[in-house]
């Protein structure tokens, strides 16, 4: 116990785990709602999507990038799979263009930085509003609405008493968890992330590594995109757009490092439940939708400020601007 | 004792898990090289960093002559005179040398504004004083090689015109050419009265400079002594605390046919030209050279890093085309680079995923890695080579040089490739790990694999290799067999002066 204890504090998600406990226990106490069945289903359902798009966009932050296009590209996804299926195409089918769009995105991505050598910021900015331009193009303008019934039980369909999407976004979790944590391709993201040259002299294919995850955060905003547009039962081509900051926010506030090579999937889906806990209880509160932004603008900042003073506690030993030595 | 200018009482310093340094008390005269060894993780790091301030001791007293003194930060001990040459580096890669060498304290010009003209000049003579004018004071650090950037960090200090220097193993890094400079310098600087705290591992070296001689272990002071009043084998006793007997040690044995051959293989920047070399099965061959004669680029393009500019290079018979890391890697051939920080270790992960970083593909071919395996294998690892960790869940960052070093060497051991390329194998290693990683090189060549070593210490070539090859400015200049050449003979070549190579 003293042992778990003791990993669980030198965890990098370690403020994450405390802040996401204080929200949970001050949100138990304030809010007498907050604590039912229903509506900590309702959290977690809200919170699907936020955590699927978030669980991609970690991958592509542990290798000391960033991926800006998530949110504009699952709205693409689910403008051109709104289309596919107006235009009569059978489910499974519209599904695998989906992804495979998504993958698409994310070789581009790749190809950028990894190839072309463009910063990441930068050049996956530009792709946010190539993907979110094409979106527009896609729907001329349009908003399309209903869609098949085998198509939108993806997004609001039960099993049990539990909504699919909850489910999906957990399998989705698991997978790239064990990606992660338990394949070498994993290990390659981490070591890419922590030195890349070291990754270079350790035999890492350090393009393929850095291909895989944007491809890795492009399939799961393809996957974010179909499930929000069956979950509308509609499609429009700027219904991604908020997703894409409160992403970086979500995966930042689970303890990864923008520097790469720290952190993970168990932060990340802290980092994105807090965010969601926040605005539940905002508006089981009835706290104005006008007020809602700045508070969740305030706990990132303090939840990134508690992160990277830990970080630094860490370091105190060499107490010099210069890089660590020995 | 008279004139001296530094005491430390008692100083006491923790890391979470290690007692770094247990009541040491120290004290520097001035016009002194006071040498500090020990093996690696002994404190030597610990107590410099201390007496510069970078380190603040949970207790103990520092002294500066008569008067009590306690630095909050490195920038109050330059404040008093005491600068460092540390044993990692510190310069900022991007900013030129001048840039580094006055960083933060730039010389103005009458408007206010940095005198660029000034501060490079001033470097320049600096780097003069040091015998390496050669190095052009408006590049980049980062286009310079490692002893380059150590000749640099020397500079920078020697520019606070310091009473007192620390060196951290100033020469690991250099080759013969500079270390004689920096000789030079510091018995100037001996003269002048200023005081020489001095760490390394090379015996040989403390002859030739130190007047007096403290020795560490596991935190504690051995003991102080004066050079000539010891030998190497009791210091080295001192040190490890057990008798050690021989230094190189190679076992017979007998080269079965040819592993790696290059024909007049080129890099694409002119560092390499030309060069023909073989390596056979079981075979240890050294590379000698002085820096910036190609060694390393020589590595780098075998090893996949820098593309093959022409000729031709070979594995196991197998003509490379296009090479990566990734490749060559696959064909059975691994490497120990020069430089830890920079390209072997990934410094804020741990002892276990560095350890694995190149083997996990081979240990779990099947996607899935088990945690349990690692763990064993990496244990396994760390006693073999005696890492000095509490742990190997441990940050490298945070392992003292020598076992960060080991660590690297853990890393390509467990990728148990047939050919390794080692490039200065045992920089910043201490004595007894150094005959122990001689120990390991002659196992792995007598289990048949073969070995690549570049070091700039030259009685490690001549000790370990079964041939040698001498390169100078790019193209191998020479090659011997085992004791067909003395050291000066070696010497000579790789100055490009000297006679025809004795060919086989
Ligand atoms: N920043 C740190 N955090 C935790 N432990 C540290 C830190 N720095 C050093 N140590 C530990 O303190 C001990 C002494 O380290 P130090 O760097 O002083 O050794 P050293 O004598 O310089 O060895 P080397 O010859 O390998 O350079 C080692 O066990 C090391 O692991
Ligand atoms: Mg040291």
């Amino acid at each position: 116990m003293k042992k778990y204890m003791e990993t669980l504090r030198r965890s990098q998600s370690f403020y994450s785990y405390i802040g996401l406990a204080l929200v949970f226990i001050i949100a138990s106490v304030i809010v007498k709602e907050f604590l039912t069945f229903d509506n900590i289903i309702t959290v977690l359902r809200q919170g699907s999507i936020l955590l699927i798009l978030s669980t991609g966009l970690t991958a592509v932050i542990l290798t000391g990038n960033m991926d800006l296009s998530v949110g504009a590209s699952s709205g693409l996804v689910g403008c051109i799979c709104a289309q596919l299926l107006r235009a009569g195409l059978p489910i499974p089918l519209v599904f695998l263009i989906g992804l495979l769009a998504g993958a698409l995105v994310g070789v581009f991505n790749g190809f950028l930085v990894g190839i072309v050598k463009l910063p990441s910021f930068v050049a996956t900015y530009g792709t946010n509003w190539v993907v979110a331009g094409l979106s527009i193009i896609i729907m001329h303008g349009d908003i399309i609405y209903g869609l098949p019934k085998g198509f939108t039980w993806f997004g609001t369909g039960y099993v049990g008493p539990i909504p699919f999407i909850i489910i999906f976004a957990l399998v989705i979790v698991i997978i790239a968890y064990i990606l992660l944590q338990k394949t070498t391709l994993g290990r390659d993201i981490y070591a890419y992330g922590s030195n890349k040259d070291a990754a270079l002299f350790s035999a890492v294919p350090i393009k393929k590594t850095l291909f895989s995850a944007f491809i890795m955060s492009g399939l799961t905003a393809a996957i974010a995109g179909m499930l929000m547009t069956a979950r509308l039962n509609a499609a429009d081509a700027t219904m991604g757009d908020t997703y894409g900051l409160q992403t970086v926010a979500a995966v930042v506030v689970g303890g990864t490092s923008m520097l790469g090579g720290e952190g993970g999937i168990t932060g990340t889906v802290i980092g994105a439940m807090l965010l969601t806990i926040i605005v539940n209880v905002m508006n089981l509160l009835g706290i104005s939708s006008f007020a809602q932004p700045m508070v969740v603008g305030f706990v990132i900042v303090v939840m990134v400020l508690f992160d990277s003073y830990s970080r630094r506690k860490q370091n105190t030993v060499v107490r010099r601007k210069q890089p660590q030595t020995n | 004792m008279d004139n001296v200018i530094l005491t430390t009482r008692a100083i006491t310093k923790e890391f979470p898990g290690v007692k770094a340094l247990d009541s040491v008390d120290f004290d520097l005269r001035s016009g002194e090289v006071h040498i500090l060894v020990g093996e690696n993780g002994a404190g030597k790091s610990t107590l410099s960093k201390v007496i510069l301030g970078a380190y603040i001791p949970e207790g103990g007293e520092i002294y500066l002559g008569d008067e009590k003194v306690s630095f909050k930060s490195t920038r109050d001990a330059l404040q008093r005179g005491i600068a460092a040459v540390y044993q990692e580096f510190t310069l900022i890669p991007y900013l030129n040398v001048a840039q580094n060498i006055f960083f933060n304290r730039e010389p103005r010009n009458k408007y206010g504004l940095i005198d660029h003209k000034k501060m490079e000049r001033d470097a320049k003579k600096l780097l003069e004083s040091l015998n390496c004018d050669y190095i052009n004071v408006k590049l980049p650090t980062k286009f310079l090689s490692v002893a380059e950037q150590q000749m640099v960090e020397i500079a920078k200090a020697l520019s606070f015109n310091p009473r007192i220097m620390v060196f951290d193993e100033p020469t690991a890094t250099l080759s013969e050419r500079e270390v004689e400079s920096l000789f030079r310098r510091i018995k100037k600087l001996k003269e002048s009265g200023i005081g020489i705290i001095y760490v390394s591992h090379r015996m040989q070296e403390f002859k030739h400079i130190g007047d007096r001689i403290t020795v560490l272990r596991d935190g504690k002071k051995i003991a102080t002594v004066n050079i000539d009043e010891v030998n190497d084998m009791e210091l080295v006793n001192m040190m490890v605390g057990r008798d050690i007997s021989q230094v190189y040690h190679r076992s017979e044995n007998h080269f079965t046919g040819e592993v790696l051959r290059t024909e007049k293989l080129s890099d694409k920047k002119g560092r390499v030209k030309e060069v023909d070399i073989t390596l056979n099965k079981g075979e240890i061959v050294g590379i000698a050279g002085l820096v910036g004669a190609g060694r390393t680029e020589l590595a780098r393009l075998i090893f996949g890093i820098d593309p093959i500019g022409g000729g031709k290079l070979f594995i196991k018979g197998k003509e490379i085309k296009d090479n990566s890391p990734v490749k060559i890697v696959k064909e059975g051939v691994g490497m120990v680079c020069e430089d830890r920080k920079r390209m072997g270790l990934a410094l804020n992960h741990s002892v276990m995923w560095n350890t694995v970083a190149v083997s996990l593909k081979s240990f779990f071919p099947k996607l899935l890695i088990s945690h349990k395996k690692i763990v064993e294998i990496v244990t396994d690892y760390v006693k073999q080579l005696r890492v000095a960790t509490p742990d190997i869940y441990r940050a490298c960052k945070n392992l003292s040089g020598g076992n960060q070093q080991k660590v690297v060497l853990a890393k390509w051991l467990s990728a148990n490739t047939d050919i390794m390329i080692f490039d200065e194998p045992t920089r910043g290693i201490d004595v007894g790990a150094k005959m122990e990683i001689y120990a390991m090189m002659d196992k792995l060549a007598t289990e048949g694999k073969s070995i690549l070593m570049i070091s700039s210490e030259l009685p490690e070539v001549i000790g370990m290799s079964d041939r040698i090859y001498i390169m100078n400015n790019g193209r191998i200049v020479g090659e011997c067999k085992r004791g067909e050449l003395s050291a000066d003979q070696i010497g000579a070549l790789m100055l490009g002066v000297g006679g025809d190579s004795c060919a086989s």
